[in-house]
């Protein structure tokens, strides 16, 4: 909310842009349809799970993209009172901790994901149905026994792809503080608010 | 005192300028690998259930997404200019109006930083062309922004009865009282200070006016009526309330008021009519107002949940070590009466708030003090509310503080003299604290009344 | 707390410890681990969700994160769809039928039938029979028709509600009460001491006996973990489970006959159905047992008939 100070815009920036909308606004939708098809006395019985799927992919691919634009919500009195010198290397310890965090988490949601993907494929969601073009997974990994449910390890890779991006984007930013192109890992207020202050010279 | 040593290294990464949600995380995984034989898998496993398993905390992007349009689609405009018609007269009269304009806009919005933006980017601008100082109207504004959890809807709420399994429908009737009470506590603050400071008021437009300004903001003021009576005429469910309110807002913002999306012109005004231009009813979806709208909204739920995801995996650590049972038998132990324990609660989520943004902070604190809260006969839903208020004042003391983040970069002040600003407030909320605290019908008069007496499911 | 040297077996359910019949059956097996394999090993119960809840705990046992829970059984439908059986309307005609097929060798099949899958099934915990409310009178099965009922997730009970002309809703557990009182559902259907322990009677118009279908859980445990145990170990928590699961099943019927007289004395409404009216429910729900048969095997509901 409120980042009045316009970053150069990539393509990459656009399709997570992009996909960060089309996913909360698929929410909000199938949300909203569920409570008309209530009204209706209808139902759409998978509408909760698929929502809730879906915000988990918003949030974290959203991390990431977080990462690279340096939003993620921080405390900068205490390293904005140390000399410049110190504050790099501060914040350079800073960042080896966010990347043992993602390098951690990579591992774990590697290792929840894979069984799930090979001898857990039977596994299945509680209420989305598998969409027909979909069954050839059933044939490459459950047997051939169809699936009336979307099998977990399809959601669930969000975890592998996201944690890996947020390792990448980590590695990124640690890189830019090396070369002292960023200051700070986390959203910093005063430097924003100067920057305002100069732009609008008021 | 392990779990000592876990808090002392979340602050301590916390200081060193680590995000937020990466201390949490962080502390939480390596004090796990240290201290239990749970796998890494469980923690990309919790991190999942944050969303799939915490159907409540989906509330949370739907009233950040409504909040969204709402600002942006003209509703918070026209909320302000009904504030200003109705007491912008009096001394002080433009302070008094924001505030009376930020609690329209928490009744309409479940956030406290969203408040801050829809109000304050119009009104900070506009006290000081009548002459207030820059930190006068931020102090303002970031307090009476706070006012967005304590009157529901409230995502904070949501949060709560998440971590608790409380009705949030009930505590949404909770807040009324003590939002309302809050709200005259600040105007009457700035009142007194408007006496002292000579500040100017406004003139008096007269009936005219004020019926002018009310007709052209009940678009967005009945949505009130629509999350408030939707729930509780059970047409849909608090969750659901706010997706409502989000789709509500969208066509409200582009085919009533028209300030985004196909119908805007591109001088402003007049609007294109949507009779003379029924394709935009499908453009709409894709309009670049729209994704804007949508990717915003989306960064901020992404801000607040990968905190709250963060967050419950420490949770997640603390009951796997069976944390929160020892608290409570210290605190039994201790020999602890119901009043000591709200304000050993009260202390603890006055010096958390420093640290933390409100839902991460109650994701973690409400399991530690709920089951102590029951075995003392402290009502939940009065915990509830006095939880709410410690967010309220968590976020506008340093060093966290979503107001004063926000109001800084709305205001262009630096976080320092916004802090400096809000501090006469910080003073007006921590009074109401202590009142609503050891005054408990504040908050559990009207549930009980509206839904019945209290029953605990669990 | 658990001393050093001992084996930690963590049991994660989702009720309370001290009210509903399965949290009362954890807090009791908990003890008598805990005394009677003192030194060995020792159980820690993490009630109320607070670790993980019946749709994560599988996913976590099959991690190896936690070794004991008790699922309802209609969670067990993904990993065989034979655990349909028990949601089937009318397939058993009381708790006694269901137990006696629980501990033919039908049932016992049961529960080695998911170890390919990674679980070993240990016993089966009655809750009890299910009954069916709303906030009108049910007293036919046309009287459901319209009306929008919460429902777990399980495709036998959408098919039951289905049946009924009635349309099934998703809904978070914790929900429901609140979801009952507006109206955003009208009915539900659970057991004597689950609508009495969740007060859904306050929110019902009446209760309808109908004992149409059962709601029971199983004891699980991954196979890994329990083929990897000391046999003297395992052989003893086996016999524990087997009688506090024999204690406590006998209870069941008089825990539900409680709640059920509780219920009355609080003034909730509860309805006794002629001979006739259930006859009429009984035909609108049976066909459902047509659409899965695959699913179950004729031979299983053959095998459970047998015991009405
Ligand atoms: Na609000
Ligand atoms: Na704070």
């Amino acid at each position: 909310m409120a980042s009045p100070v316009d970053h150069g815009r990539s393509f990459g920036d656009s399709i997570e842009e992009s996909t960060m909308a089309f996913l909360l606004g698929a929410m909000t939708l199938i949300t909203f349809a569920n409570v008309i098809a209530r009204l209706m006395s209808s139902n759409i019985l998978w509408a909760l799970e698929a929502t809730v799927f879906l915000f988990a992919w918003l949030v974290l691919i959203g991390a990431s993209y977080a990462v690279k634009h340096n939003f993620h919500i921080g405390i900068d009195v205490a390293v904005q009172l140390l000399a410049p010198a110190k504050r790099r290397i501060v914040t350079l310890f800073a960042v080896a901790v966010c990347i043992a965090f993602s390098l951690l988490l990579l591992k774990g949601s590697w290792d929840y994901w894979w069984p799930f993907a090979s001898s857990r494929a039977f596994y299945e969601v509680n209420d989305i149905p598998m969409p027909g073009f979909l069954q050839f997974f059933a044939h490459w990994l459950n047997d051939g026994e169809l699936y009336e449910k979307m099998p977990r390890f399809m959601p669930y890779i969000v975890l592998p792809f996201s944690t890996l991006l947020l390792t990448i984007r980590f590695i990124q930013a640690g890189l830019r503080i090396w070369r002292n192109e960023q200051i700070l890992i986390i959203e910093s207020h005063e430097a924003e608010s100067d920057l305002i202050d100069a732009k609008v010279a008021d | 005192m392990d779990a000592l040593l876990l808090f002392l290294v979340v602050i301590g990464l916390m200081l060193m300028g680590v995000p937020i949600a990466v201390s949490l995380g962080f502390s939480s995984i390596g004090f796990l690998m240290i201290f239990s034989d749970a796998s890494l898998a469980s923690m990309a496993q919790t991190l999942m259930s944050a969303f799939t398993g915490h159907y409540t905390l989906l509330a949370i992007p739907f009233f950040v997404l409504a909040s969204g349009f709402m600002s942006t689609g003209g509703v918070a405009k026209r909320i302000i200019r009904f504030a200003i018609a109705v007491v912008g007269h009096m001394r002080g009269g433009l302070a008094i109006a924001s505030v009376f304009a930020c609690m329209m806009f928490a009744a309409l919005s479940g956030s406290s930083p969203a408040t801050v933006v829809a109000i304050g980017t119009i009104v900070i601008a506009g006290m000081r062309e009548v002459g207030y100082t820059k930190e006068f109207a931020s102090g303002v504004i970031c307090s009476a922004g706070t006012l967005g959890i304590l009157i529901p809807p409230s995502i904070v709420m949501v949060v709560y009865a998440a971590a608790t399994d409380v009705s949030v429908g009930r505590l949404f009737l909770a807040g009324v009282f003590p939002g309302l009470l809050a709200g005259v506590f600040l105007m009457i603050g700035i009142y007194v200070m408007a006496r002292i400071k000579k500040l100017p008021s406004q003139p008096w437009k007269g009936w005219k006016e004020i019926g002018a300004s009310g007709l052209d903001a009940l678009w967005g003021l009945l949505l009130i009526v629509i999350i408030l009576g939707g729930i509780y005429s059970g047409k849909f469910t608090p969750t659901e309330a706010a997706a409502v309110a989000a789709m509500y807002a969208f066509f409200i913002a582009n085919f009533v008021y028209k300030d985004m999306g196909p119908l805007v012109t591109p001088d402003g005004n007049p609007h294109l009519s949507l009779w003379k231009n029924p394709q935009s009813l499908l453009t709409v979806w894709l309009h670049k107002d729209t994704r804007k709208v949508l990717f915003e909204s989306g960064k901020l739920t992404v801000m607040l949940m990968f905190i709250i995801a963060n967050a419950l995996i420490l949770k997640h650590v603390l009951t796997e070590e069976q944390i929160p049972q020892a608290i409570a038998d210290l605190m039994l132990g201790a020999g602890l009466g119901p009043i000591m324990f709200l304000v050993v609660v009260n202390l603890l989520l006055l010096i958390g708030g420093q640290f933390m943004e409100p839902s991460g902070l109650l994701i973690i604190v409400a399991p530690l003090v709920f089951p102590i809260a029951m075995e003392l006969g402290i009502d939940p839903i009065h915990l509830g509310i006095i939880m709410v208020v410690n967010m309220e004042i968590g976020m506008i003391t340093p060093p966290v503080g979503l107001n004063l983040f926000v109001t800084a970069g709305v205001a262009k002040l630096s976080v320092l003299n916004v802090v400096r600003a809000a501090l006469p407030f910080v003073a007006i909320l921590f009074a109401f604290l202590i009142l609503v605290t050891y005054w408990p019908p504040l908050s559990t008069w009207l549930p009980t009344v509206m839904m019945g007496p209290e029953i605990m499911i669990k | 707390d658990c001393d050093d040297g001992e084996m930690v077996i963590k049991f994660s359910h989702v009720t309370n410890t001290d009210k509903h019949p399965k949290g009362i059956a954890a807090s009791l097996l908990q003890k008598r681990v805990n005394e009677e394999m003192n030194g060995v090993a020792c159980m820690e119960v993490f009630p109320n969700s607070v670790l993980y809840d019946d749709d994560k705990v599988l996913e976590a046992m099959l991690n190896g994160d936690v070794q004991m829970a008790a699922p309802s059984l209609s969670k067990f439908e993904t990993f065989t769809k034979k655990y349909r059986i028990f949601d089937l309307p009318f397939m058993f005609k009381n708790i006694d039928s269901v137990d006696a097929f629980q501990n033919s060798e039908a049932g016992q099949s049961m529960l080695n039938s998911m170890n390919k899958r990674g679980l070993q099934g240990l016993g089966f915990w009655h809750n009890g029979m299910k009954q069916i409310s709303a906030n009108k009178p049910l007293e036919l099965p046309g009287d459901a028709a319209g009306l929008k009922f919460r429902v777990q997730p399980s495709d036998v009970l959408v098919a039951q509600f289905d049946a009924l002309k009635a349309s099934p809703q998703k809904m978070a557990f914790s929900e429901v009460y609140g979801a009952l009182q507006t109206g955003v559902v009208d009915g539900q259907e659970n057991t004597w001491s689950n609508v009495y322990g969740q007060k859904f009677f306050e929110v019902q118009d009446g209760t309808t006996e109908s004992n149409h279908g059962v709601l029971d859980y199983l004891v699980v445990t991954g196979s890994d973990w329990w083929e990897g145990l000391d046999a003297p170990v395992r052989d003893q928590l086996a016999t524990i489970l087997k009688e506090v699961t024999e204690t406590r099943n006998a209870e069941s019927t008089r825990v539900n006959e409680e709640a059920k007289a509780a219920i009355i004395a609080a003034g909730g409404v509860v309805r006794e159905l002629t001979d006739e009216q259930r006859a009429a429910w009984v035909e609108v729900l049976k066909p459902v047992w047509e659409q899965f048969e695959g699913d179950v095997g004729a031979d299983m509901i053959e095998a459970a008939q047998s015991f009405n």
